[in-house]
């Protein structure tokens, strides 16, 4: 028995001692493995998953390495029939290769006959595998290579994927580090450098050839993505939510690399440029006309080397299809929060790729490239009326009836005059709610019907301070960058969406030129379903570590 | 191996008996020193044992001691039972069983068997072979399988004959070793052969060659099959080689026509063949196995963690009881259902669950409480063992398991007869489970500490060490598994405190014999009865040594932010009651990690602990303060506890005016009434609204009672009524001109509807008759008050559809009239004498047609019978009403096929099933009548 940093438990969960002095290097030698379940402050909780195990071993981690790490820093005797689990499950990976034959193309080699044999044999593959050659080998439609593998991965015999990538059409691309492209005010070249983290993320990526990386809202993702097409030096498709988010990706890239204006295009529903560096939104690829993808071409437009998918947690369905058949192709998925209510984070692993690199938002916070912020729930008793029609509602409009609480716009404008002039977004769900609010505040108003220009125009004024007060509907909730906003109210969301909670958080945490916290706000009124959902959609964050402070509306006056 | 024996031949038979306590000489008598007389008898020598030997034997022979046998003949005669037999063959090794196969299959022969030639018969080639054969003889001369003839053997140099024990050779089989018996010497009597020779007899081992020189291909085949034994073969068909290679054997003496299809290998040609051996090979021991070895450590710790898992499990279980006991089934046992609820309970698959239930079963913590309807329920020994330590819990669970007989393994498996076994079924005990157990085990202890063994090697090791009784593989495999529950063993090695418990295992005769304890024999039989004269190893020390491994409690726990909370190690008892009451547990193992949520910090306060004291209690034990949004939970969920309030009442008053009710409550003439004010207008009492109206009346106060609607009901008198059936006579006057032909016909016609009359008079009163049992049935549910005017109302009802249904003019009519207009009426009755109508109220709904069309139904036993006995001539569909083995009476549509012997068989269309009923249980017979609506279809004959 040692005393080290982790205990692991019989359900394969391994809790790490923050505050132990070995936890650090515990949490180098158990990252390649394990995946981080919930980081809050004194326990951190990893699990290991045969996906987790299966990419270790893919980055060349043996069941020994992982083993021996288990045994150096566990506290208790490591249960057996875990090791032996962890080794018979990393055992599985790789008796199954997908070589580039010189004769006969993309073929799924095994070094197990039996294992073929079941493979072949099951249902699932069916379609996927075409002739084959002998003992140990078949021929796959190279089209079907990401269905195979996704096949392969629910049949427990992940294969390795040795048949390497296409290199796609080579376009320079490099970081304009020197910041020539982004001058001061004064003229000057600002020069700037990828964060530690950053160079991490990207060497991660590039080294396991595809997949995703998570990093904190306002961490600097679109960077991430600037210096992987730095790497790659071939021509780029980006893949983007939409088309407010596709033109901040645009000026940051011309800010940040020697691309310049005709080097990258945009494909949305309002403009259709194919270029070396195309932004197009998930919108236009998944538009259907009389049962077809009428953009699908786009994807063939021309040989691209790298693949992005911008807030990967969000891929449409149809997304998941297309993405099926780009295999060849390097992928690169970038995210903040990959929860998804719908349960298919295991498809983005095995479609874009495994998680290649994974930071506590309280890490990044820790180093000071994430602004801290301060997380609050108000609650707010309902005035006895509402809670009479509350109680009498139907269960189908009782959620909006709760998050729609009147007693709400009082706190909000409670909330609004103690930051006074801080930069403030009031974000909710509901438009008359928020129509009342911004009548209510005096503030403007976005929401989906706003126009693009429109839009900008308001996003701008935000920014450059001109106004500072703002309410927006669910179309902020991604990808927009309002780096200056401190201060974030929110009186309703969609449900219990954990992820839309922590995005709209994100809002706030670019680092301010101040270093002042930031204040995330959730008005939530007390003893219904909307307190319900609140505590489930803060779980994600709690999770990360931001414990939420639980405040009564009535005591707001005297804080 | 401690080597004690000598080497010389026979004498190492007597050494080793010397140090085992010799059977054959009394102590300190020196070798030879006797008078030699032969001994005739088996029951002579046993009666000429000294009494230190007696007594070894029947330690080493339990079974010979248990019941105490009354004679020395008698024990003679018990050990050379079938039965005692059998179990000492079963409880020897393999090269033991060789070498009293090897007596007995030598015995027939002239010569005198000793010790060399049965070392020499088993194959025995090395010393070390020839020490291990001297000891399993000096093992089988001690369980008195294998006695030492008295005088030496003529001829030979080397040691006294050895004779096996009566009864010993029938165990064996007709061909011990697959020897043929004496007596089937070759070339017996010889045919000619067809060129006049005379075959050659009895061919000398080294003449077999030449004999065989000639013989026909296939004939050395032949002679190779049979070697081995069994050395009976199947003749094969006629004109085949085979069957000519055969012939030549027969016709050469080396093989014997056995039966018409069979024949059998000469003893001579089978010994000459086999070099003079017995067996074909020496059984030595196999080798340990050793090739997975854990560290101890780790052994220690998976042992530890199961040992807290079951004890949890245990007490869980115990918990869960305690409340809500287990019902028991009518067959013994606990149902499946219980058993898969308790395993959602208990978050443990349905195996474990079973096991469980068996272990706290055999210990003794529960048990069938034996009551009127049976229930399993923790016994009195459970408070004892829930507060003890953890390693005492332990030691005692794993001691029971180790002694019980019961087979937990098999619950969920069928029986014979096909039924699922239950956990706690009494049928479930086997008397060698703990014999199956201690011979598991004690393959575990002999190898090398933390060596892990597999079931294969388990059941390996087994088939050597206890050849003629090896447990089938399943249930070595059941055992290692619940020992692996247990954590006596872990990560499939034996845990230290498993070898704890070891001393309990070994027959005294087997712990004094340390000087074999290498060997590998003490994995023998553990009977029950000797438990007593077992070395009982101190209950501390098994729990001593699972304390070793434990590792110290934790009494701190690190609350975050996420309401989750960790208790990095083993909680201590404070902490996990703590823990228990107030939190979720999330995952189990080195540490526990707990999950508050609003509904378990509610539970907490529903078992009577108040926020401040859940804070108090989690800060005491927390490693920093409680986090601020566990503190809002525990505070918030404190506050909305108990906001609703829920209690008993029996009647209550209310008032518009406050000041009506001002007093009443502090009445001392009303105190007994138990008035309690809920509200200014509204106070409850504890008696009925009967006696509140009269009390609040005599009072001077003028209330009224009303109904759950809020509707005035105006309390009236109790009206009492019984229900009579209409007397016959009354329908018919007398009528004089009876003669006269016309007043025949007259009386004829009248007749005819009275029949009428009084059958539909008849069925009113059936019904009138169900109403009042249905208000029984809800009197005896409500107050006794309101059940009386319930009935009154019902049987009042009753009588009024009877009446109603007597005026009715014709039968469709009133079928109509039944089906139709039963609704209003039942609606008229109000809501209890619509209870009362049902057969008729349901008329009216088209879901129940079944009912829709029953008329013509008696309850008159004698015209039930009638009614049946037409039924099964007309095949038609009658209603049954039955009372079944319970006392319910059920309602069902039959077709009586048969009735006789006062049963009745019928055939149940609905179910598709036939079923036999005693007539006895037959409440009431109705027809079932076609549709009312189509009348041509009517037959009332």
């Amino acid at each position: 028995m040692t005393d080290g940093p982790l205990i692991v438990q019989s359900d394969k969960t391994l809790l790490l001692e923050v505050d132990h002095d070995q936890a650090a290097a515990c949490r180098r030698a158990i990252a390649p493995f394990a995946e981080l379940e919930r980081a809050p402050e004194h326990v951190h909780t990893y699990r290991l998953t045969p996906l987790g195990l299966w990419n270790a071993r893919a980055a060349g981690h043996d069941a020994e390495l992982v083993v021996s790490v288990l045994l150096e820093y566990s506290r208790y005797p490591v249960p057996h029939a875990l090791l032996i689990d962890i080794a018979e499950t990393m055992s599985r990976y790789g008796r199954l290769q997908l070589v580039q034959d010189p004769v006969h193309g993309l073929v799924l080699h095994a070094l197990d006959k039996a294992v073929l044999m079941e493979v072949m044999r099951s249902k699932r593959s069916a379609g996927l595998l075409g002739a084959r050659i002998d003992d140990t080998d078949v021929i796959v439609h190279p089209s079907e290579r990401g269905h195979l593998k996704q096949v392969l991965l629910k049949l427990g015999w992940p294969a390795e994927d040795l048949a390497g990538y296409v290199n796609g059409e080579a376009h320079a691309i490099s970081l304009d580090t020197a910041g020539i492209s982004n001058p001061g005010k004064d003229g000057a070249p600002r020069p700037w450098h990828l964060r530690p983290y950053q160079n991490q993320a990207i060497d991660g990526f590039w080294h396991g050839g595809s997949g995703v990386i998570v990093l904190p809202c306002g961490a600097g993702k679109t960077l991430v993505g600037a210096g992987a097409m730095a790497r790659s030096q071939t021509t780029t498709l980006i893949l983007v939510t939409n088309t407010v988010s596709a033109r901040q990706w645009r000026d940051e890239l011309l800010k940040r690399t020697s691309l310049t204006d005709d080097e990258i295009g945009e494909y949305s529903g309002a403009r259709k440029e194919v270029r070396p560096v195309t932004i197009a939104t998930y919108q236009v690829m998944t538009t259907k006309r009389k049962g077809v993808y009428t953009h699908l071409e786009l994807l063939d437009a021309r040989d691209w080397g790298l693949v992005i998918y911008d807030e990967v947690h969000l891929l449409p369905a149809p997304i998941f299809r297309m993405t099926a058949d780009l295999q060849a192709r390097r992928r690169l998925g970038l995210t903040a929060t990959l929860v998804r209510e719908d349960g298919r984070e295991d498809e983005v692993f095995s479609l874009i790729g495994p998680k290649r690199f994974d930071a506590p938002w309280k890490d990044i916070e820790a180093q000071g490239y994430i602004a801290p912020a301060d997380c609050v729930e108000v609650r707010l008793t309902m005035p006895e009326r509402d809670r009479m029609i509350y109680a009498t509602a139907e269960p189908e409009d009782r959620y909006r009836l709760a998050a729609t609480a009147p007693g709400k716009n009082h706190v909000v404008e409670q909330l609004v005059a103690k930051h006074e002039g801080e930069p403030t977004l009031v974000i909710g769900q509901y438009i008359d709610q928020l129509e009342e609010l911004a009548a209510h505040l005096g503030a403007d108003l976005i929401t989906g019907s706003t126009t693009v220009p429109e839009r900008q125009r308001l996003y701008d004024a935000f920014r450059t301070g001109e106004i500072t007060k703002l309410v927006v509907s669910k179309v902020a909730n991604f990808s927009i960058d309002l780096p200056e906003a401190s201060v974030a109210i929110q009186v309703s969301g969609s449900f219990g969406s954990r992820q839309e909670e922590a995005q709209r958080l994100g809002r706030l945490l670019r680092p301010k030129g101040d270093g002042r916290p930031a204040h995330f706000y959730a008005v939530v009124a007390r003893d219904t379903v909307d307190q319900d959902f609140a505590a489930h959609r803060q779980r994600f964050l709690a999770e990360q570590g931001y414990a939420y402070t639980i405040v009564d509306a009535e005591d707001l006056v005297t804080d | 191996m401690p080597r004690v024996v000598a080497r010389a031949v026979f004498s190492a038979v007597v050494s080793a008996e010397r140090t085992l306590g010799d059977p054959l000489r009394g102590p300190g008598a020196p070798p030879g020193a006797r008078i030699v007389v032969r001994m005739a008898t088996f029951s002579e020598d046993l009666r000429s044992r000294s009494d230190d030997e007696l007594v070894a034997l029947l330690r080493r022979r339990p079974d010979l001691a248990s019941p105490s046998p009354s004679t020395l003949s008698s024990l003679a005669a018990r050990a050379t039972s079938r039965a005692s037999l059998e179990r000492a063959l079963g409880s020897v090794d393999a090269v033991v069983l060789q070498a009293v196969e090897a007596v007995v299959a030598l015995h027939d022969d002239a010569t005198p068997v000793t010790a060399d030639r049965v070392a020499q018969a088993v194959g025995a080639r090395s010393d070390a072979d020839r020490e291990l054969v001297d000891m399993a003889l000096a093992r089988a001369v001690s369980l008195l399988l294998v006695r030492l003839d008295e005088e030496p053997a003529t001829g030979t140099a080397t040691g006294r004959g050895l004779l096996a024990a009566p009864g010993l050779a029938e165990l064996l089989g007709p061909y011990p070793a697959g020897l043929p018996p004496a007596g089937t010497v070759s070339g017996g009597p010889a045919p000619t052969g067809r060129n006049g020779a005379v075959t050659p007899t009895v061919p000398a081992p080294l003449l077999l060659g030449d004999v065989l020189a000639d013989a026909p291909p296939g004939a050395r085949q032949v002679l190779d099959a049979l070697m081995w034994g069994p050395p009976v073969g199947l003749l094969p068909a006629v004109r085949t080689p085979a069957r000519d290679a055969v012939q030549w054997l027969l016709t050469h003496g080396l093989l014997f026509p056995g039966d018409t299809r069979h024949v059998l290998l000469a003893r001579d040609v089978a010994l000459a063949l086999r070099s003079g051996r017995t067996h074909a090979e020496l059984r030595r021991p196999p080798a340990a196995p050793s090739d997975v070895r854990h560290p101890l450590e780790l052994v220690a710790g998976e042992s530890v963690m199961a040992a807290q898992r079951i004890v949890r499990l245990v007490a869980s279980l115990v918990r869960t009881w305690e409340i809500e006991p287990a019902p028991v089934l009518r067959t013994g046992g606990l149902g499946v259902r219980e058993l898969r609820k308790l395993a959602a309970q208990l978050e443990t698959e349905e195996a474990d669950t079973a096991f469980v239930v068996e272990l706290a079963g055999a210990a003794g913590l529960v048990a069938d409480d034996r009551e009127e309807i049976p229930s399993f329920a923790p016994t009195l020994a459970v408070d004892d063992w829930l507060t003890a330590e953890l390693s005492v819990r332990w030691a005692l669970l794993a001691r029971m398991w180790l002694t019980t007989n019961r087979t937990a393994w098999m619950v969920g498996a069928r029986d014979d007869r096909g039924t699922v076994r239950a956990a706690l079924n009494p049928e479930l005990t086997r008397p060698w489970a703990p014999r199956l157990r201690a011979s598991v085990l004690g393959v575990l202890a002999d190898a090398a500490p933390g060596t892990a063994l597999t079931v294969a090697q388990v059941s390996e090791q087994l088939a050597w060490r206890t050849p003629r009784a090896l447990p089938p593989t399943a249930a070595v495999a059941a055992t290692l598994r619940e020992a692996g529950l247990l954590g006596v063993v872990a990560a499939g090695a034996l845990s230290p405190a498993g070898r704890a418990l070891l001393p309990d295992l070994r027959p005294l005769d087997e712990v004094a014999a340390t000087a074999r304890s290498g060997d590998g024999r003490r994995a023998r039989s553990a009977a029950p009865s000797s438990a007593g004269a077992r070395a009982q190893p101190d209950a501390d020390d098994v729990a001593a040594a699972l304390r070793d491994g434990l590792a110290d409690a934790v009494d701190e726990i690190l609350l975050q932010g996420d309401l989750t909370g960790v208790v990095p190690g083993r909680p201590s008892p404070e902490l996990e009651a703590l823990i228990e009451r107030a939190a979720r547990v999330e995952s189990r193992g080195g540490a526990l990690t707990v999950r508050f949520t609003p509904e378990s910090v509610r539970a907490a306060l529903d078992a009577g602990t108040t926020a401040d004291e859940l804070l108090a209690g989690l800060a005491a034990h927390s490693r920093g303060s409680v986090p601020q949004p566990l503190d809002y939970l525990v505070r918030d969920a404190a506050r909305r506890h108990g906001r609703l309030r829920a209690g008993a009442a029996s009647s209550y008053v209310r008032a518009e005016d406050p000041a009506l009710l001002a007093g009443l409550v502090e009445d001392p003439r009303l105190a007994a009434f138990g008035l309690v004010r809920l509200a200014p207008t509204v106070l409850a009492a504890q008696v009925s609204t009967r006696e509140l109206l009269a009390a609040l009346r005599e009072r001077g106060l003028a209330p009224v009672a009303e109904g759950p609607d809020g509707h005035i009901v105006h309390a009236e008198r109790v009206i009492r009524r019984v229900t009579r059936r209409p007397r016959r006579g009354l329908v018919t006057p007398p009528d004089d001109a009876s003669h006269s032909a016309a007043a025949r016909a007259a009386r004829v016609a009248a007749l005819v509807p009275e029949l009428r009359r009084a059958e539909l008079a008849q069925q009113a009163d059936l019904q009138a008759q169900l109403a009042d049992r249905e208000a029984h049935r809800v009197a005896a549910r409500s107050r006794a008050d309101d059940a009386a005017s319930a009935a009154t109302a019902a049987r009042a009802a009753g009588r009024g559809t009877a009446a109603d249904d007597a005026l009715g003019s014709s039968a469709a009519e009133l079928d109509q009239h039944a089906s139709v207009g039963g609704r209003p009426r039942a609606v008229d009755a109000g809501p209890r004498g619509g209870v009362g109508h049902r057969p008729l109220a349901r008329c009216t709904t088209p879901a129940t047609p079944a009912t829709s069309a029953t008329s013509g139904g008696t309850a008159d036993p004698v015209a039930a019978l009638g009614l049946l006995r037409e039924a099964v001539e007309d095949r038609t569909d009658v209603w049954l009403e039955l009372v079944d083995a319970h006392g319910v009476p059920q309602r069902r549509r039959v077709r009586p096929l048969r009735l006789e012997a006062g049963r009745l068989r019928a055939l149940d269309p609905a179910r598709d099933s036939e079923l036999t009923v005693a007539v006895h249980r037959i409440a009431s017979v109705a027809r079932v009548e076609p549709d009312p609506l189509d009348p041509t279809e009517e037959t009332h004959d």
